[in-house]
């Protein structure tokens, strides 16, 4: 067993006839995820991917017919809250947000919402989780990691990339790989997925990979002071956006860079991580 | 995307919040024209994104019609982050009594608005300054709900306010909630809010910036944008959904994602380099926008050497490749090309790629940069 995605996890794709829903579903498919039907309104009664799936108007419909209780979205930006909202209102368990880029004052209605529900939100603009050996919810490249006892927590979806395949070169196994997206308003952060790592049997270790701006890292810094038994490995990039040079250029851009993530640091070591200045060092901090 | 003050003041007017009299003058004799129909005294004010602008010059009070051509030509003259003032606000003067910061924020953790209130606005000097000395008070808002008249009112208990304009500064802040909630805002912030001798409240600066990723829903925004603050460069990549980012370099980067350039700068930066430019093409990137990247870089001057790091997740690395094809008939001067593509896709990608001159592959992050500032050095040796 494992989090977020378990043998017994039935997925739905929200959005799954889009170019990017159907590209991706099907490499879920052929990376052995149960995907159990999809939606697409007005598509609703068609089949997908030569009739092994199908595709329904609403999320009511998909869990009335396939018990879906997963689901991974790939709807346009645009309609994307209203998509996450209708699988709140359905009750599906876990909802991951491929999709990113969503309006901020969507995104404050998705947050009220998910505080009355039991639903958890993973993303926007995140690669999803992997499962080695149960599968990928979500656009994770194809055997990137193998099974064993690390969970790695990400904010950027092409950093969990690299530090997988790192792994993997060093024959480290994974027990979950979680992206929980870097927009300014999101799901689950570092904290609640360190509390359900700190639960889980088949995990031994932790690796989470920050970055700057916003305080996910310090909050999870404080949670693992308290909370966290198992050794917390941290990698964060940025740490160079403070310098002189840089600083003004990035802010004048727009880009939403405030502060370096060295300041994040101090706090992390306080709590007893172990700092990975490079991703070549994390494999080294794992098998210490 | 942050609003000209002309702009977010023509936002609030039509709000109904008080602000002072005020004309946009693009020149020297239109300055002239809107200064006698407001009356003097007047302050021209710089429409510049500049903070600060008003310690360099971009604020002046103008008492009469004889200050007012060398004053309006000088700021004229002026020039904000390489950009020069193409645009004056002449405002009606008036003087105040006292001064207030009322703003209202997005916050990104809470996932909700906050309304934030202080007693020490713009302080001395008629600019806005980012930073106040007076404590702020905050009060998160419920989105469901709205924001409610008593919220208001306990953060105006905790602050020096004649009772007596507690009224008008209640109806200022629900009506720039609304404004706030309308226009898809992340910030809101009128420093100062003044209290003018006649005990009326007016917003003398105003700063709103709304929510790049709502704009397709406020096209006033979007015709009412001035791109004249933006590079030529950075208005394009707006449009093709790409993050550009100037440095002062020679090396130019193409990524997937903002992790992955943070990654690229620091490793840069630990080898004593500094790139040109680093483009972020996201995850959703199509083969225009990423053709669009490479050209970037194949027509700046400054770069010499070009780099791309891809790892593929939902980025499709055939459609790169495609991207990168596309775009070859444009490195006019054979700068070479390091490539490094992993993740969705990557064989088909590689196998297409490597039928073109110019372009060496690597297989992870560190080669490829090592081996792109070799070639750089090399360049320039």
């Amino acid at each position: 067993m494992s989090i977020l995605l378990d043998p017994s996890s039935r997925i739905m794709v929200q959005g799954i006839t889009g170019r990017q829903g159907r590209f991706h579903s099907k490499r879920m498919l052929e990376n052995g995820t149960q995907i159990v039907g999809g939606t697409s309104p007005g598509q609703g009664g068609d089949w997908c991917f030569d009739g092994s799936l199908p595709i329904f108007d609403t999320v009511r419909d998909c869990i009335d017919a396939t018990n879906a209780d997963t689901s991974v979205l790939f709807v346009p930006p645009h309609s994307a809250a209203d998509a996450i909202m209708e699988a709140i209102d359905c009750g599906i368990k876990t909802i991951i947000s491929i999709t990113g880029s969503i309006p901020l004052h969507d995104m404050m209605q998705v947050k009220a919402a998910l505080k009355k529900s039991n639903s958890l939100l993973i993303g926007p603009n995140s690669p999803g989780v992997l499962v080695p050996e149960i599968g990928i919810a979500g656009v994770f490249p194809d055997e990137i990691a193998t099974k064993g006892n690390v969970a790695v927590i990400s904010r950027s979806g092409t950093l969990i990339y690299e530090v997988l395949d790192t792994l993997k070169i060093t024959n480290i196994g994974v027990s979950t790989a979680v992206g929980i997206g870097d927009d300014p308003i999101s799901g689950i952060d570092f904290r609640t997925c360190l509390e359900l790592f700190e639960s889980d049997p088949h995990t031994e270790k932790i690796v989470m990979i920050g970055g700057p701006g916003g305080v996910s890292e310090l909050n999870a810094a404080s949670y693992i002071m308290e909370h966290v038994t198992k050794p917390v490995i941290a990698y964060l990039v940025g740490e160079n956006l403070s310098t002189s040079i840089l600083r003004p250029l990035f802010s004048q851009n727009g880009a939403l860079v405030l502060d370096s993530a060295g300041a994040k640091t101090g706090s992390l070591v306080d709590a007893g991580v172990l700092l990975a200045n490079t991703i070549e060092e994390i494999p080294t901090l794992l098998n210490r | 995307m942050r609003l000209q003050e002309y702009q977010a003041k023509t936002l609030l007017r039509n709000s109904g919040i008080p602000v002072p009299v005020s004309m946009l003058a693009n020149n020297v004799v239109q300055v002239k024209r809107v200064a006698s129909e407001i009356g003097y005294p007047v302050v021209l004010k710089a429409q510049a994104m500049e903070p600060g602008r008003g310690k360099s010059g971009g604020v002046r009070l103008v008492q009469s019609q004889q200050d007012l051509e060398n004053i309006s030509t000088e700021m004229f003259g002026l020039v904000f982050d390489k950009y020069p003032v193409q645009s004056i606000l002449v405002e009606k003067a008036f003087t105040f009594s006292k001064e207030y910061y009322l703003g209202i924020r997005t916050d990104f953790d809470l996932g909700c608005p906050v309304l934030r209130i202080s007693e020490a606005g713009g302080a001395t000097c008629l600019e806005t300054e980012s930073f106040m000395n007076a404590p702020l008070f905050e009060q998160t808002i419920d989105i469901n709900r709205g924001l409610k008249t008593f919220e208001i009112r306990n953060l105006l208990a905790q602050i020096d306010i004649d009772s007596s304009l507690w009224k008008q500064f209640i109806s200022i802040s629900l009506k720039l909630y609304n404004l706030y909630c309308l226009k898809d805002a992340s910030l809101i912030e009128l420093n100062s809010l003044v209290v003018t001798h006649q005990q009326q409240l007016f917003a003398l600066d105003a700063k709103i910036t709304i929510d790049n990723k709502s704009i397709y829903r406020q096209d006033q925004f979007v015709n009412a944008f001035d791109p004249s603050f933006l590079s030529d460069v950075e208005r394009q990549a707006m449009k093709y959904d790409v993050n550009y980012m100037r440095f002062p370099g020679e090396l130019g980067c193409i990524v997937n994602g903002i992790g992955l350039a943070y990654l690229t700068i620091d490793q840069l930066i630990r080898m004593q380099n500094v790139p040109a430019a680093v483009i972020d093409i996201h995850g959703a990137a199509t083969i225009s926008s990423i053709a669009f990247s490479m050209e970037t870089l194949f027509r700046d001057e400054r770069v010499h050497t070009i780099m791309v790091n891809i790892f593929g997740g939902m980025t499709d690395c055939e459609m790169v490749a495609d991207g990168i094809i596309s775009s070859i008939k444009f490195n006019n001067q054979n700068k070479p090309v390091f490539i490094r593509l992993k993740g969705t896709n990557h064989q088909i990608a590689i196998d297409r790629l490597s039928m073109h001159e110019n372009i060496r592959f690597f297989d992870t992050t560190e080669s490829l940069t090592q081996a792109a500032l070799d070639s750089l050095k090399e360049s320039l040796a």
